[in-house]
């Protein structure tokens, strides 16, 4: 039992609790912090998988970033919202039950003797470097498309917010 | 103390790393106690006042008595508050501020992680803070807390864009992300020369980001009584204030890494004196120059506030990338 392992196991376990519990929460607020916690642990996980630079990537924008925004999405509309419609009926109940069982199964079924090939790329201090020379070497043009899209995505932003502004 | 992580965990591996934890929180805590009992000397200097001088000598001992009064004090939750997040959010704010020393290099020899990603990591880890400040002011269910929470947050966010962009300037130069390869390419020119305009953009976003006058609005007394530590007492309120000088250190650690050359004497021939003092007088200057803000300058209106970062530091620090960019490529 190396730390990796504890940390593998530790991480692993506050996802799923952060997971369940924005499933199971009622009061809205309650949720953001849940799902937060899975983000924040995910990152964990692409420690322990040598991806620092994903790792911090995945801190500051989803759990800085997304969950902050979520939160002021909240603030500012109804921020003592509480979800209400649980389901009740008995055979609903069942019914979901049965499909994430045969959900289960299938990836069971499917993943148990995949095979991921050695890793190509040795993972080494410089990951962020190699990422960078990827990034704008062979994926540059889909890395330009994605950024102008993000500029269409941002200005569309400005202008919805302008119009609500002059009427 | 990469390689014990890598090994079994036997307790005496753990209890290294605990030991090694406890001891840089030790560290924190008495930099803590003395960052506020030197605030309160120096603000008193500035306004014409003595400060505190009653527990032990020239009042040394006053922050330590004052951690005692505040530890034995009653814990008050208020009955319309949101138990869980109440007594969480104190802990969520405090944990990052002391999660991101470990990427800190003191000296070439004293860190505890090194981190390809050293810079990242301080900046996401750090913004996890100002979830755990939006977190008790929402718990504490008081208009007051829940204002002071959005403006810190909404001003957290916005500050952050100007010290990340600022700090792309330095990786361009040094090529790497890596704090101690940074420190380590300044070995003749701290970063401070080359990076004048970065330097100004980052430490304008850095007394931001740490909530200090003239950027205090989070907790602007005046209007807002504290904000988010409204309904906090006892030893809640301790651990934010905590964690706000725990910050006030680490980003000091960190601006010294990144423009004053690190643990490097300013001139060759003072290395006689080791490296750790020089990073320590380093931190400390930019421990002392808050407080020194706090006692001159007036505080910013909210429109001000976000108009400086969006209009003013977010293009100077976009031009700096350019001349970097230009610097590196044809020099």
């Amino acid at each position: 039992m190396t730390g990796e392992m504890v940390a593998f196991f530790f991480f692993s376990l506050l996802i799923l609790i952060g997971a369940v519990s924005l499933v199971n929460l009622t009061k809205v607020i309650h949720m953001i912090f849940a799902v937060a916690l899975t983000f924040l642990s995910i990152a964990g996980i692409f420690v322990l998988l040598n991806a620092e630079f994903l790792a911090a990537v995945q801190i500051i924008v989803h759990t800085g970033a997304v969950t902050i925004l979520a939160v002021f999405g909240i603030m500012m509309t109804k921020h003592d919202d509480v979800e209400e419609g649980t389901i009740k009926r008995r055979t609903q109940k069942w019914l979901s039950l049965l499909v994430v069982v045969a959900f289960l199964a299938t990836v069971v079924y499917f993943i148990q003797d995949i095979h991921f090939g050695s890793p190509t790329v040795v993972a080494d201090e410089s990951n962020t470097h190699s990422i960078g020379f990827l990034l704008y070497n062979r994926y540059v043009i889909p890395f330009e498309i994605l950024s102008v899209l993000l500029l269409v995505a941002l200005v569309g932003a400005v202008i919805l917010a302008k119009e609500e502004d002059e009427a | 103390m990469g390689r014990i992580l890598e090994q079994p965990l036997t307790w005496q591996n753990f209890l290294i790393m605990f030991l090694a934890a406890l001891a840089l929180l030790m560290v924190v805590l008495f930099f803590v106690t003395y960052a506020i009992y030197w605030q309160r000397k120096i603000l008193g200097w500035i306004q014409g006042r003595v400060g505190p001088n009653r527990v032990g000598p020239y009042g040394l001992l006053q922050t330590v008595a004052d951690v005692f009064k505040i530890l034995n004090k009653e814990d008050i939750i208020p009955s319309k508050a949101d138990k869980a997040l109440f007594i969480l959010a104190p802990v969520i704010a405090f944990v990052p501020s002391f999660a991101v020393l470990a990427v800190m290099p003191f000296t070439p020899n004293i860190h505890f992680a090194d981190l390809g990603v050293g810079l990242l990591y301080y900046i996401g880890v750090s913004s996890i803070s100002t979830m755990g400040i939006i977190m008790g002011g929402w718990a504490s269910n008081n208009k007051w807390a829940l204002v002071g929470a959005m403006r810190s947050a909404a001003q957290m966010v916005s500050y952050e864009i100007p010290l990340v962009m600022s700090i792309v300037g330095v990786v361009i130069l040094s090529g790497s992300m890596n704090l101690i390869d940074i420190v380590e390419a300044q070995k003749n020119m701290w970063y401070i020369i080359p990076q004048l305009l970065g330097f100004i953009v980052f430490f304008v976003a850095a007394i931001a980001e740490l909530n200090r006058t003239p950027f205090d609005l989070s907790e602007a007394d005046s209007e807002l009584i504290a904000g988010h530590l409204v309904e906090y007492s006892g030893f809640r309120f301790a651990l934010f204030m905590l964690s706000e000088y725990a910050y006030v250190f680490a980003m000091g650690a960190l601006i010294t890494v990144l423009f004053l050359g690190g643990w490097y004497p300013p001139l060759p021939f003072l290395d006689f004196i080791p490296g750790a003092v020089w990073f320590v007088l380093k931190m400390l200057l930019f421990a002392f120059i808050p407080f020194w803000f706090q006692g001159t300058f007036p505080r910013l209106r909210v429109d001000q506030l976000m108009e400086s970062s969006w209009k003013v530091l977010l293009p100077l620090a976009l031009i700096n990338i350019l001349l970097t960019g230009l610097i590196k490529v044809f020099i």
